[in-house]
């Protein structure tokens, strides 16, 4: 964290109480509230925000004239690189979860997230990340894009070490990503305050559901292709070199099998501000607010089926591409769905453009411009001529700038008086809103005019063709305004900070709980809720006379949080070993020269430990029973024996592994032994933790740690009894079914 | 080729066998007074006669491995949901109802694409009709099987929407692993569409297509289209759950 910011958040006056203040630091680095995590994570946000926004401001002078020579090509190619990758993974997604960690549990009634200390964990991997990331300073910048396309980010093209911090940093921030996912998840489902049905949900936590679904599905499909180009530039595997029998487009598959989850990532949250904001300054409750849910589950679940609409100038083959342009243009119904709800909102409202509503409106408008050149891509024809131009550049920054920076701003100035407890100036407000505004449209709307002129992308400079000198110029005075606008919006976060006027609980008079409290809120949130029947219970409580009208019944359902959590980690590892069991199949469908799962492996001793760890779930189950029937020694008896049988299976696979590396079969072989060692490999790795947990668990029980207190077996066994399931996949993939005639 | 050659071709004893067999089941449902919904029981039969008839029926046959696919997609998952929408809203046999029921109808919804997408019995189902015809029922049973907790007539026979979605979900993925499979791999799961064909009328569509593009297209419609199917059951799932019936009209002032 750097220093301005944290002393100018200890500046607020009621978020450290007294006693903290005099250790400040310890206040924020030990801190588990969700709140102040929330502020960290905006805190970081606004740091990477300013890196990632001086690289903008270092390509776009650079191309601001003809052949300038401000920086070299490789500069510029680390600039690109070092931007896409800070915006997205330290500014961006950050930023949604500052939001989110602040707000939901404040939204759904609850006193923190369901795992603070995970949450905790979640934040300060982002530092770390960053930190990790900017390493390659020193040893060599990634110069590969954001999206690190192979074979450029393998070691022959990239040999420094920079592609390997940045694959180390973003597997951290992956990390991160999935654990505040599955916190999300689990705060949402386990901690509604009484009466907040999943039906009368707001908005914003709606869609971040949706979200973190996305993130935990997505996010670990990243993390296998991470690994594997990790392998291919330490270990000496080919997963993604051609000439080794890997495939340079797998690694574009695996990307954007995450990277197109990833853009509703961003746009989804985005989605759910925008349906907080437009209708608390329309006056209106939203208009189709089932709508707007079933629209984000249908995106959500749509954003993993058009990844290939990435690839179409790769040569998929005219088949997929007119497959992957009709899902495309699919999703474009859902999002106008939204769109439709949120400007019919607006339409006989007593609208009040104050600044978060400005933000709103200019979200509108220039997300549906980004939208619709998106359809254009849809098409693959059409995205043939115009992919590597700047066309594409201005689309994707019109989604992500236009849309999600901007809702973020609608946020932040939404929330800030809930957050610091005092206003932001109205009026600093609108000149930040018109210099941002009038500085996006004028960096990225002459953009289009440069793309269809044909000027390709990802290009240090170019020669002194007719009209793109002037149009560069004009995109980089916008860039500059954008600056100016970042500059304003600081100064108006710290005059506020010092000097603002106190903001009171509700000063938008809006409708969902976290107006219900003071600003800021006390550690605990809420002294007492609302009654809550509706979606909009401060709505209720301030109209007695006209509430709204009451959905569904008022009892809710909180599943066990433990259980929950398990679950959806479970998912996302399914995820995970999803995608390593398809990479086996990928490449081992058709034998590969060398060493093949015939020729290589023994089926006869794998069985009998596979046979071990079968009946180690057996085992396991009976320690449960044992446990529910309360009988501690039968428990202990039982659960000795899955670790004794988890460890055999452990200990087989290494006599495995020493057999095969004796005669000759080590990772980088050919892809059959790398995509095995990848797999069985992860396989184990998630055995070995299996076990260290059970281990415990059995320590602590034998010390008569759960006489007084449930034990976490229940929820511990259902990641040992997933790993076996896992096991079945991968013995029948790479085991049994090469064996078949 | 000419179009009308395309229409006429294909056509033999059996297909007329089989529509006088579709005639007297519809003549016995409508006369059995079961109460079945008109518009989504003939939707059903006739997509069963254009599935099962020729030209579709024939390219099914040997020709075309992605018109094969498609016969069972519409045989597994589209016809079978119309048929559970068709059923009277008081059709609600007891033994439908428990959980092992459900899990056992998630597996019958998924299977049978990866089992008969072996290549011995996907090879045999083109080759025999005999072999085809119990194909042709098993995937219509599995597929009435897999719908019933989803679109059961009774809101109490069907699933709450949190299982409901993870069970069309998972389906979804499990039919997206086989469709990225048949798509990006040189897998041929059924080598008898890419050997040289059986009838020789055809054999210029499918020069003209190119078995490997054909096998893509395969793929790609477990993928893509299938998925979209039960994304759609996924998107009614919710829908009919956040409108509950339990919304009250405002209270007048």
């Amino acid at each position: 964290m750097n220093p301005s910011s944290s002393s100018s958040a200890a500046l607020t006056p009621a978020t450290l109480s007294t006693e903290e203040r005099a250790h400040w630091q310890l206040a924020w680095v030990a801190t588990v509230d969700h709140k102040r995590i929330g502020i960290l994570y905006l805190l970081f946000t606004l740091f990477f925000f300013a890196v990632g926004g001086l690289e903008a401001l270092f390509i776009r002078l650079q191309l601001a004239v003809p052949n300038n020579m401000l920086v070299s090509p490789d500069t510029f190619n680390a600039l690109f690189t070092m931007h896409g990758t800070t915006m997205i993974f330290l500014v961006a997604m950050p930023a949604v979860f500052g939001f989110a960690n602040y707000f939901i549990p404040l939204m759904i009634g609850a006193r923190d997230m369901a795992f603070p200390r995970l949450n905790a964990f979640g934040v300060w991997l982002i530092p770390f990340g960053g930190a990790l990331l900017h390493f390659s300073l020193f040893t060599g910048v990634p110069k590969v894009g954001w999206f690190g396309y192979a074979p450029l980010s393998e070691s022959p093209y990239s040999s420094s070490l920079g592609v390997d911090y940045w694959i180390i940093a973003l597997l951290v921030l992956g990390i991160g990503s999935v654990a505040t996912g599955i916190n999300l998840i689990a705060t949402i489902f386990c901690l509604r305050a009484p009466g907040m049905t999943l039906q009368r949900l707001p908005l914003f936590v709606w869609i971040m559901l949706i979200a973190a679904f996305l993130v935990i599905l997505a996010l670990p499909v990243l993390n296998a292709g991470l690994v594997m180009l990790l392998m291919d530039r330490q270990l000496g595997t080919h997963f993604f070199m051609a000439g080794g029998g890997g495939s340079p487009v797998l690694w574009q598959h695996l990307f954007w099998s995450f990277g197109h989850p990833e853009v509703y990532i961003l746009a989804l949250p985005a989605f759910g501000i925008i349906s907080e904001v437009i209708p608390v300054f329309s006056r209106k409750p939203i208009f189709g607010y089932e709508f707007v849910a079933v629209s984000g589950v249908a995106i959500g679940f749509l954003s993993f089926g058009v990844w290939a609409h990435h690839m179409f100038t790769i040569g998929m083959g005219r088949a997929a591409d007119l497959f992957f342009v009709i899902a495309s243009m699919l999703i474009a119904v859902p999002t106008g769905v939204k769109v439709f709800n949120w400007s019919t909102t607006m339409v006989r409202g007593r609208i009040r453009m104050t600044v978060p509503m400005m933000y709103a409106v200019a979200f509108l408008i220039q997300f549906t411009i980004g939208g619709l050149s998106g359809v254009t891509h849809g098409s693959a024809a059409l995205d043939w001529q115009t992919k590597n131009s700047y066309f594409l550049v201005a689309h994707f920054h019109y989604v992500i700038v236009g849309g999600v920076l901007f809702a973020l701003l609608a946020a932040l100035h939404y929330w800030f008086p809930k957050i610091s407890g005092r206003m932001l100036s109205e009026r600093l407000g609108r000149w930040t809103f018109w210099c941002m505004t009038l500085g996006f449209n004028a960096t990225f709307l002459i953009q289009h005019m440069l793309g269809f002129a044909g000027m390709p992308r990802r290009v240090y400079t170019y020669p002194d063709f007719e009209n793109w000198g002037w149009m560069n110029f004009l995109s980089t005075a916008g860039a500059c305004l954008m600056g100016v606008a970042a500059v304003l919006l600081l100064v108006n976060i710290l005059r506020s900070l010092s000097r603002g006027m106190p903001a009171g609980p509700n000063p938008w008079r809006a409708w969902t709980l976290e107006w219900a409290t003071p600003s800021p809120p006390p550690a605990h949130n809420f002294e007492a809720l609302p009654p809550i029947h509706s979606r909009r219970p401060l709505w209720d409580l301030a109209n007695p006379d006209r509430p709204d009208p009451v959905v569904g019944p008022d009892a809710i359902s909180t599943p066990d949080r433990a259980k929950t959590s398990l679950w959806i980690l479970i998912a996302s590892e399914a995820a995970f070993f999803g995608a390593l069991l398809l990479v086996f199949v990928y490449f081992n469908i058709r034998p590969q020269p060398g060493p093949s799962s015939k020729t290589s492996l023994h089926l006869v001793p794998t069985l009998i430990f596979s046979v071990c760890l079968f009946a180690s779930s057996f085992t396991l189950w009976r320690a449960e029973v044992a446990e529910r029937c309360g009988r501690h020694r039968g428990v202990a008896r039982w659960l000795g024996l899955t670790v004794l049988l988890g460890a055999i299976f452990i200990v087989g696979q290494g006599f495995e592994y020493w057999g095969l590396y004796r005669s000759g079969v080590t990772v980088g072989t050919n892809v059959f032994a790398a995509s095995f060692f990848l797999l069985t490999g992860f396989h184990g790795f998630h055995v070995t933790a299996g076990l260290i947990a059970l281990g415990i668990v059995l320590g602590l029980g034998l010390a008569g740690d759960y006489r007084n207190r449930p034990s976490p077996l229940v929820a511990v066994g259902l990641y040992w009894h997933f790993v076996d399931i896992v096991w079945v996949f991968v013995l029948s993939i790479a085991y049994l079914l090469p064996r078949l005639p | 080729m000419t179009f009308t050659r395309f229409i006429v071709e294909g056509w033999s004893w059996s297909s007329l066998t089989l529509i006088g067999g579709m005639v007297a089941a519809a003549g016995c449902a409508v006369r059995s007074r079961l109460g079945l919904r008109p518009g989504y029981f003939a939707a059903a039969l006739l997509l069963a006669l254009f599935t099962l008839l020729p030209p579709f029926g024939t390219l099914a046959a040997g020709v075309l491995f992605s018109a094969h696919m498609a016969q069972h997609i519409l045989l597994l998952v589209v016809i079978p949901a119309l048929l559970v929408l068709s059923l009277p809203r008081d059709f609600t046999p007891r033994f439908l109802n428990s959980g092992g029921f459900r899990s056992l109808a998630w597996v019958a919804g998924v299977g049978p694409m990866w089992l008969w997408h072996t290549p011995a019995l996907c090879e045999a189902a083109v080759r025999q009709p005999a072999v085809h015809a119990v194909q042709t029922a098993s995937l219509m049973a599995m597929g009435l099987v897999f719908w019933w907790p989803v679109l059961a007539p009774c809101a109490r026979n069907r699933m709450t929407p949190g299982p409901g979605i993870v069970y069309l979900f998972t389906a979804c993925l499990a039919c997206t692993a086989l469709g990225i499979i048949l798509t990006l791999t040189p897998a041929d799961v059924c080598p008898i569409f890419s050997a040289p064909s059986s009838v020789s009328f055809w054999t210029d569509l499918r020069g003209r297509i190119g078995a490997e593009q054909d096998r893509q297209i395969g793929g790609l419609l477990m993928w893509i289209p299938m998925c979209l199917i039960y994304l759609g059951a996924i998107l009614l799932e919710v829908f009919r759950w956040l409108r509950p019936t339990g919304v009250t009209e405002k209270p007048p002032p």
